[in-house]
C-alpha cells in the first residue's frame, strides 16, 4: 500500500483539552492549577478504557488479562468495542498491509488524548512474519506506540504490566517531562529478524544466493526419494479419470493421460470442459490452482526445453453418495490469458481472484478481477518462483 | 421562598441525589459483574475502587469532542442531554416517601408512561443524526423494540390502576399501605402483572437479554457508535437512569413503595428500589441475548395476551369480589 512519507500521525502527546486551557488561561486559578493538572491526570490514568485490536493468539492473552486471573478492571480498565469511546488502542497480534490502513483508520478515529499498546512480537516488529510478503514489520512503522509489550504472546501480566508503565508515561508527560523511548539494546537484537533485510548491508550475496536456492525448485534427490508407505494390502484406488470424464475427453481430443496427475487439455477447450462436465452433473467446483514453473523446471518428468508457464489445474466433483472427482490443467504463457469458469461455477470468482492476486494469472472475462489477499494496489506476485522470499511488500521494505 | 425556587431546589435536592446513586450504581455493577465472573473489579482506584466513577468522569471530561463530519450537527448535539432529561422527568412523580415526591399529578401513572416512551426519541435522534450504519441500525431496532414493549408495559401498569381505582402514584402506594402490598394480594393477578411490568421494562430501558440495539458483537456501540466523552456519558448515565427509575416505578405501583414495618419510608423505598436495581444487573450478567424475532415473538405472542388477560382479570376481580 501507499502511504505517502509526509503525512503526519499526530500523537496526543501535547493534546489539552479546550476546556482545560480556559481553566488554566482563567486570573486567580493559578495557584490551584498544579493539584488541577495532577487531579486531571489521576483521571486520565485511572480510566483508560481499551480498544482491542486483536487480530490472533495476542488476542486470546489479552481476553485473559480482562478475566479472572489477572483482571485488568482491577486499574478501571475497560474493554470499548467503538474507537470513539476509547482511550488505548492495544494491537494484539500480526497486522498485515492489508489490514495496516484500517488499523490507521480506527487510530484516527480515536479520540485525544490517546496511546497505543503494541503487544507482542508481530505486532512490534512483524517477528517472524517479518520478511512475508503480505505483513508489517511493526506497527511503529506506520502509526505511533507508547508502550511495548514483548512476548510471543505476552502473558497477562505482562500486559498489566505495560498498562502500569503506559500510567508513569502519561503522568511524566503531563509534568511536562520529554519522554524519550527508552531503547534496549538486547530487545532490539532479539527482534531484528533472522536474516537480514535486502537493503542491509550486513546481508551478503552467499545469503540472497541460499535464499534463492532455497526457494526455488525442489531437487530430483528429494523429489524422487520413496514414500514410506506401511505393509498391507494396497489400498483401493479409484481411478482418476472416471468413465464418463474419460469420454468426454476423447471427445475433445485429448488421449494422453498422466499416471500421476490431472491430464492436460488444450487451452481453448478450457472453458468448453468445465461447461460439458457440468452437464453431466459435476456441479461443484472444488479447487482452482495455479502453479508457476520456471524456464526449464517444470514438473517432474517434464521437458527441459519447456519454456516459462503457469499451470492452472481445475477440480470438479458430482454432489451427492458415490461422488465423482474430475480434474484437468491447462499450460499458459506468463502473459496468456484463459477464459473465465466464473460463468459456469459461481464459486471460481474468488478463486480466479486468488490466482490472479497471487500469482498473476489473467482471467479473460472474469467479471471483477480485483486483488483478494494483497492490497489492491500491490504490485508483487509473491507465489511466483522468481519471487525472493525475503522481498516484503512495499512500502515497508 | 416562592413555588418556583421552592420546586427547583427541592427538584435539584432529588436529582442531586439521583445521580449520585447512578454514579454508586456503575462502580456497584461493575464490582457485581467481576464477583460473579470471579474477579475482583476496580480495587485500585480509591478504598474499594470507589472512586472509579470519579475517573471515569474526570476522563471523558478531558476527551476530545468528535462530530463526524457527514453526521447532522444539530440532531447529534441534541439526542444526548434529551435522553437523560427524559430518563429524569419521569423520576417528578415517584414517592420516594410518603411525604418526597416531586410532583403528586392526579394522572400520575399516564405521565410516567408517557414520559417513559418519548425515551425511545433520543435514541432514534442518535442514530439518525450519527450518520452511521452502526447506530441506525440500532436506533431501528430500539424503536421497534420499545414501541412493542410499550404495550405490555402499558396492560402491565394498568393492572394495579384499576385493582386501586385511581392513576395517581400516591395513592397507590398509600392504597397498598392501608391493604396489602398489590404483589400480595391478589397474588394471581399482583406477581404476573409485576413479571410482565419488569420484563417490559428491562426491554424498554434497553438491557440484557432485551439489549438488542447496542448488541457489542453485531452492532459495534448501536447508537453510541459515534459519540465520544461526555456526550457518551450522558448516554450511558440516561441508561442506568431509566433503571434505576423504572426499578423505582415498579416499587411503588407492585411492592407497596415506601410501605413497611420498623424502618422510615424512605428507607424501605431505597431498599425496594435497589434491590430491583440489583436484580436487573444480575439478570444482565447471567442471561444472553435474544434474537431479533424472537424478541418480537415475546411480546406479541405471550406478554400481550397475557397483559390483556390481567387487564380483564383485574376488572372482574374488582367488580365481582373487591
Amino acid at each position: 500500500m501507499a502511504m505517502s512519507p509526509q503525512r503526519t500521525v499526530d500523537t496526543g502527546a501535547n493534546f489539552r483539552h479546550p476546556l482545560y486551557q480556559v481553566l488554566l488561561e482563567t486570573p486567580g486559578l493559578t495557584v490551584g492549577t498544579a493539584a488541577l493538572d495532577d487531579l486531571l491526570t489521576w483521571g486520565l490514568t485511572n480510566a483508560m478504557w481499551i480498544f482491542p485490536m486483536a487480530t490472533s493468539c495476542c488476542g486470546i492473552e489479552f481476553m485473559a488479562t480482562a478475566a479472572s486471573r489477572v483482571d485488568i478492571d482491577r486499574m478501571g480498565v475497560i474493554v470499548r468495542a467503538t474507537p470513539r469511546q476509547a482511550d488505548v488502542m492495544v494491537v494484539a497480534g500480526t497486522i498485515t498491509t492489508k489490514m495496516a490502513p484500517r488499523v490507521l483508520k480506527l487510530w484516527e478515529q480515536m479520540p485525544e488524548p490517546k496511546w497505543c499498546v503494541a503487544m507482542g512480537s508481530c505486532a512490534i516488529s512483524g517477528d517472524f512474519y517479518r520478511n512475508l510478503y503480505s505483513v508489517v514489520p511493526g506497527v511503529d512503522t506506520f502509526m505511533p506506540v507508547d508502550v511495548y509489550v514483548p512476548g510471543c504472546p505476552p502473558n497477562p501480566e505482562a500486559l498489566m504490566h505495560g498498562m502500569l508503565r503506559l500510567q508513569e508515561k502519561i503522568q511524566r508527560q503531563r509534568r511536562g517531562e520529554v519522554v524519550v523511548p527508552e531503547v534496549n539494546p538486547g530487545l532490539m537484537k532479539v527482534t531484528q529478524p533472522s536474516v537480514p533485510r535486502l537493503t542491509e548491508p550486513t546481508r551478503s550475496p552467499e545469503q540472497t544466493l541460499a535464499q534463492e536456492r532455497a526457494s526455488d525448485n525442489p531437487t530430483a534427490d528429494e523429489e524422487s526419494a520413496p514414500l514410506e508407505v506401511a505393509a498391507g494390502p494396497a489400498p483401493q484406488v479409484a481411478p482418476l479419470v472416471g468413465g464418463d470424464f474419460a469420454a468426454l475427453l476423447a471427445e475433445l481430443g485429448v488421449t494422453e493421460l498422466p499416471a500421476d496427475g490431472p491430464p492436460v487439455i488444450p487451452l481453448a477447450q478450457h472453458l468448453e470442459l468445465a461447461r460439458r462436465l457440468k452437464a453431466l452433473g459435476y456441479r461443484q467446483l472444488v479447487t482452482m490452482v495455479a502453479t508457476h514453473w520456471l524456464a526449464g523446471k517444470g514438473r517432474k518428468g517434464a521437458d527441459p526445453a519447456e519454456p516459462e508457464h503457469f499451470e492452472l489445474t481445475t477440480a470438479v466433483r458430482t454432489i451427492g453418495p458415490g461422488s465423482k472427482v474430475a480434474a484437468w490443467s491447462v499450460r499458459l504463457a506468463p502473459d496468456e490469458p484463459v477464459l473465465t469458469l466464473s460463468g459456469v461455477f459461481a464459486g471460481a470468482d474468488w478463486q480466479e481472484r486468488e490466482q490472479f492476486d497471487l500469482l498473476g494469472v489473467r482471467f479473460a472475462g472474469h467479471p471483477d478481477l480485483r486483488r483478494l489477499m494483497q492490497t489492491e494496489n500491490a504490485t508483487t506476485f509473491p507465489l511466483r518462483r522468481d519471487f525472493p522470499a525475503d522481498a516484503p511488500a512495499p512500502p515497508w521494505r | 421562598m416562592t413555588d418556583f425556587t421552592h420546586g427547583a431546589l427541592y427538584g435539584g435536592g432529588i436529582i442531586t441525589v439521583i445521580m449520585t446513586l447512578v454514579a454508586l450504581a456503575l462502580w456497584g455493577e461493575r464490582k457485581m459483574a467481576a464477583r460473579m465472573q470471579s474477579r475482583l473489579g476496580p480495587t485500585l482506584v480509591g478504598p474499594f475502587g470507589l472512586l472509579q466513577p470519579v475517573a471515569d468522569v474526570l476522563k471523558l471530561l478531558q476527551k476530545e469532542d468528535i462530530v463526524p463530519d457527514e453526521a447532522d450537527r444539530v440532531l447529534f448535539n441534541l439526542a444526548p442531554p434529551l435522553g437523560a432529561i427524559g430518563a429524569l422527568a419521569v423520576a417528578a412523580v415517584v414517592p420516594f416517601s410518603a411525604s418526597i415526591i416531586g410532583a403528586d399529578l392526579d394522572a400520575g401513572v399516564l405521565y410516567l408512561l408517557a414520559i417513559g416512551a418519548l425515551g425511545v426519541l433520543p435514541v432514534f435522534i442518535a442514530g439518525w443524526g450519527s450518520n452511521n450504519k452502526f447506530a441506525l441500525l440500532g436506533a431501528m431496532r430500539a424503536i421497534a423494540q420499545s414501541v412493542s414493549y410499550e404495550v405490555p408495559l402499558v396492560l402491565a401498569a394498568l393492572v394495579p390502576v384499576i385493582l386501586t381505582g385511581t392513576m395517581k402514584v400516591s395513592a397507590i402506594v398509600e392504597y397498598q399501605a392501608q391493604h396489602h402490598w398489590l404483589i400480595a394480594w391478589p397474588f394471581f393477578l399482583g406477581v404476573p402483572a409485576f413479571v410482565l411490568f419488569m420484563l417490559a421494562m428491562l426491554a424498554e430501558s434497553n438491557r440484557i437479554p432485551f439489549d438488542i440495539p447496542e448488541a457489542e458483537s453485531e452492532l459495534v456501540a448501536g447508537i453510541t457508535t459515534e459519540y465520544t466523552g461526555m456526550k457518551f456519558a450522558l448516554f450511558y448515565m440516561a441508561e442506568y437512569l431509566h433503571t434505576l427509575i423504572a426499578s423505582a416505578v415498579a416499587a411503588a405501583l407492585f411492592l407497596g413503595g415506601w410501605d413497611g414495618p420498623f424502618a422510615p419510608g424512605l428507607h424501605w423505598m431505597a431498599a425496594k428500589t435497589l434491590g430491583l436495581f440489583a436484580f436487573v444487573y444480575w439478570v444482565r450478567w447471567t442471561l444472553l441475548r435474544f434474537r431479533s424475532d424472537q424478541l418480537m415473538a415475546l411480546c406479541w405472542r405471550w406478554l400481550v395476551p397475557t397483559g390483556v388477560a390481567l387487564v380483564l382479570g383485574a376488572a372482574l376481580w374488582v367488580v365481582f369480589v373487591g
